[in-house]
């Protein structure tokens, strides 16, 4: 049984259609990359897949259960976490806490408002642990408000993580990040995938990043799936070089 | 080691109070420190939750009236018709917060304060259970539990209400530092982001209205039996107003901040006012002030000891992270 | 015979109200689209309006020239609260501070205002020459009520120009659209938002102006009237110009039917009504979301 099943999807804003009829299927264990042009409807597909945005038609089976529509906070806790476009963080809290607070979200005890010091210590674990998986203990006490944008990224990716996904979303990770950071980024991915638990939807710009990480490549066109496959394949597809105009390889 | 010190010294200070103050300060200090709770409670709201209510009268008035109807007409002894009435406003207070909850910003304070002022206009409806314009009067202090009459005197008022206040201090802090109140601090600074973690954001805050409506209703139920009366006033939106101002101004988010800060604007009021007509245009020029240069309130100021720290420019709401070590 | 003409004066006395209403959530709703605050002083500024009116005809003995004046001047008091104080929260991260400066600034207004007209209602009456009635229908109907109607659609139909035709109106909707970007063409941002909160407040003042012969000037004709005009600026949608004009025509009704039928809970029902519409559209019919 596939993880994540997109079954024609399709999102529409009055006469603009920015997700057309998309199916899409990712197994268990995959590295999926979903690439595109600017405007080909691959930030809507996230919210679309995540409920942030109601699907005007189609349906997104998670897992075997059709979570269309279910609201956020209920995709989230099927586990399926995700990252945003612009850097969505808690600014004020140190990154420790922000990274506690995401570890805590499937704890069953979060709902505890007397005690709970189990709770806090449990969840600070996992923080630390993600934490340490993104290399970011260094400024575990920062507020997250004060770190550099590129840490600011890794920390986003650091709270999806500590959440413990069976899916992870990563909404253009690498962007806004300098070569350095992305190859750093990209090498903590890289080693942190390769346990093989985590199932990975990555939404990139930077092509590099995407034939280093991905086993297999959706390409989206104003908002159609153009293409589907491994990277070789996809490489090859003239209708992708077409709408890129050549911009890779 | 510090903080556990600071606290033992206040709580055996206001122990003390009644007998180093003059004897006819008790009064104003009772109804000081039954301010300061009501102040406090509406923090959990505002400071750790970014919810601005106009219309938290409401909780103080729900209590207090339940109170009142409570001990007037039924034969119950003091701390149960507290009890009660506290049970009655936390009940009355989850369909207001399912209703206002469903907002935020600006909708959710206008919905608060038409809430306020729906109770305003329905204690006028049912004059004949609610005396209309006159309130009631003549709320009684039977005796407490077992028929003792020490809570009866002005003094045994003064520290049931203190151990009421501590009490409720002791319990919110221990609500912010939990689990719950991590959840808080990740909805004040990005509520989206708190719900795509998986929090189900919306009952968090309801939760925190009823609450923040619970300690209110205490504030209300301890005010009637004492001053013996209550009247539509108590729900008027100026009094949301004044408890709102209090709490930014005595310092968001930090529970003792606006504990002080009710505490001290009653004591002031009753000083200024007999003075200057002009007090309520002192006060509310003040809170303009402070919104403005000072938005993490008095306590604030004190305990970031004068310094534009991160946290001071942060604004209102510049609560510590929970699970800190005390 | 006799049910038609009830049924036509009732529907002008709601449209009488609703040009009050208008003027004031108009200005609301103007305020909100280009500062993107909701100006709870709002209603006390409609209060200061009335008082200023009634002293703007105890000076100069003429009702007309108060309606010129009091705009004016409760405009230029606008004007400067806004360049005083909420200039200076632009750049604040917190939104709640909008929120609670201009509550602090309805609570001073008040107080500010009984201290200098004194707690007891004012009342200047309706003018000499707008005294009298009409006869609709063979019923009877004030003539002031007429004239109100007629300023409000005046009121509406040139403020609508204003917006569509002249080139400050189009600066207006620019910016309440695209701030930076009009910014970034050359215009003084701050000072098209300082106009607006002045001409604002003056519609309020004016409404207020046209009020108080009707209600008389007192104290606390503040707050039931900005929680008012925030019904009709919700059930319009925040920042529309056309959804403040028929919210205004829809509460009113509601205000004039509810007094009528439900006389003793008139007061509730506006709340009630505000409740179920923030329930049902927290974003409101037509405007955009906060």
């Amino acid at each position: 049984m596939p993880l994540l099943e997109c079954r024609e999807l399709i999102c529409r804003f009055g006469a603009l259609v920015a997700v057309d009829t998309v199916d899409m299927t990712v197994e268990a264990g995959e590295i999926r990359a979903v690439i595109g042009p600017n405007g080909a409807g691959k930030s809507t597909l996230f919210n679309l897949i995540t409920n942030v945005i109601r699907p005007t038609a189609g349906r997104v089976v998670f897992g075997g259960e059709d979570i269309t529509g279910m609201p956020v906070h209920e995709v989230a806790q099927k586990g399926i976490a995700r990252t945003f476009q612009l850097c969505h963080i808690f600014p004020a809290l140190t990154a420790r806490e922000n990274a506690r607070i995401a570890a805590q979200a499937r704890a069953p005890g979060r709902w505890r408002f007397l005690g709970g010091g189990h709770v806090f210590s449990r969840s600070a674990e996992q923080a630390e642990e993600a934490l340490e998986r993104l290399g970011l203990t260094r400024c575990a006490d920062t507020p997250a408000g004060l770190l550099s944008h590129g840490d600011q990224r890794l920390l986003e990716v650091a709270m999806a993580i500590a959440q413990r996904p069976r899916l992870l979303m990563l909404d253009e990770p690498t962007q806004g990040l300098s070569i350095q950071e992305t190859d750093h980024a990209v090498g903590m991915l890289k080693a942190m995938l390769a346990d093989g638990n985590l199932s990975v939807i990555l939404v990139e710009h930077d092509m590099e990043v995407v034939f280093r990480l991905a086993d297999n490549i959706t390409v989206l066109h104003r908002g159609r799936v153009i293409a589907d496959g491994a990277p070789g394949v996809v490489r090859a597809n003239a209708e992708v070089r077409s709408a890129y105009l050549g911009e890779f390889d | 080691m510090n903080r556990k010190l600071g606290f033992a010294t206040a709580a055996a200070l206001c122990v003390l109070l009644p007998f180093i103050l003059p004897q006819y300060t008790l009064t104003i200090t009772v109804e000081a420190l039954i301010f300061g709770l009501f102040a406090m409670s509406l923090d959990l709201m505002v400071g750790y939750c970014r919810l601005y209510s106009f219309g938290h009268a409401a909780a103080y008035g729900l209590g207090a009236y339940s109170c009142g109807m409570l001990l007037t007409h039924l034969q119950l002894p003091l701390p149960a018709g507290i009890l009660l009435a506290v049970a009655i406003t936390v009940l009355i207070a989850v369909p207001i917060a399912w209703v206002c909850t469903r907002s935020t910003g600006v909708s959710f304070a206008m919905l608060t304060l038409a809430f306020a002022q729906l109770g305003y206009a329905m204690l006028f409806r049912f004059k004949e259970f609610t005396g209309g314009s006159d309130g009631i009067d003549g709320i009684p202090r039977p005796p407490g539990p077992f028929g003792a009459t020490f809570l009866q005197s002005k003094l045994g008022y003064y520290y049931l209400v203190l151990f009421c206040l501590f009490g409720s201090y002791l319990l919110c802090r221990t609500i912010v530092r939990s689990p719950f109140g991590a959840v808080l601090a990740g909805i004040r600074e990005n509520e989206a982001k708190t719900r795509a973690l998986g929090y189900n954001t919306r009952a968090y805050k309801l939760a925190t209205v009823v609450l923040a409506y619970g300690f209110g209703g205490l504030a209300g139920a301890l005010y009637a039996p004492f001053a013996g009366f209550a009247s539509p006033e108590l729900f008027f939106w100026l009094a949301s107003g004044r408890v709102l101002i209090m709490v930014i101004v005595g310092g968001a988010g930090t529970l003792i901040g606006p504990i002080l800060g009710g505490a001290g604007f009653l004591f002031l009021e009753n000083q200024l006012s007999q003075l200057t007509d002009l007090w309520p245009l002192i006060f509310g020029s003040v809170f303009i002030a402070f919104v403005m240069f000072a938005p993490q309130g008095i306590w604030g100021l004190i305990t970031s000891g004068f310094e534009r720290s991160p946290a001071a420019a942060r604004g209102p709401g510049g609560a510590e992270a929970p699970g800190a070590a005390s | 015979m006799d049910f038609l003409g009830f049924a036509v004066t009732q529907c002008l006395n709601a449209l009488s109200q609703a040009s009050v209403l208008f003027l004031i959530a108009c200005g609301l709703t103007l305020i909100f689209g280009i500062m993107r605050i909701v100006n709870f002083a709002h209603g006390v500024i409609f209060m200061l309006g009335a008082y200023v009116g009634y002293t703007a005809i105890a000076l100069t003995g003429s009702f007309l020239l108060s309606l010129a004046v009091t705009p004016i001047v409760v405009g230029i008091v606008g004007m400067s609260f806004e360049r005083v104080f909420l200039r200076r929260l632009y750049g604040r991260r917190d939104g709640g501070a909008y929120l609670m400066v201009t509550f602090g600034l309805a609570v001073v207004m008040s107080e500010a205002i009984r201290l200098i007209w004194g707690a007891q209602p004012l009342g200047a009456g309706i003018p000499d020459f707008l005294r009298g009635i009409v006869l609709v229908f063979d019923q009877p109907f004030p003539l002031y009520r007429v004239f109100l109607i007629g300023l409000g659609v005046a009121a509406a139909i040139a403020l609508w120009q204003f917006l569509e035709r002249t080139r400050a109106g189009l600066l207006i909707r620019a910016v309440s659209q695209n701030s930076e970007m009009v910014h970034a063409l050359g215009t003084d941002v701050d000072m098209v938002r300082t106009a607006v909160f002045g001409l604002g407040c003056a519609m309020a003042a004016l409404g207020g102006a046209l009020a108080a012969p009707l209600v008389t000037a007192f104290l606390g004709m503040g707050t039931t009237v900005v929680i008012d005009a925030f019904v009709v600026v919700i059930i319009g949608g925040m920042g529309s110009f056309l959804g403040s004009i028929i919210g205004s025509v829809l509460i009113a009704f509601v205000q004039v039917v509810g007094a009528y039928y439900f006389q003793e809970l008139a007061l509730a029902f506006m709340y009630l009504l505000m409740l179920i519409i923030l329930v049902i559209r927290p974003g409101g019919l037509l405007g955009r979301e906060e």
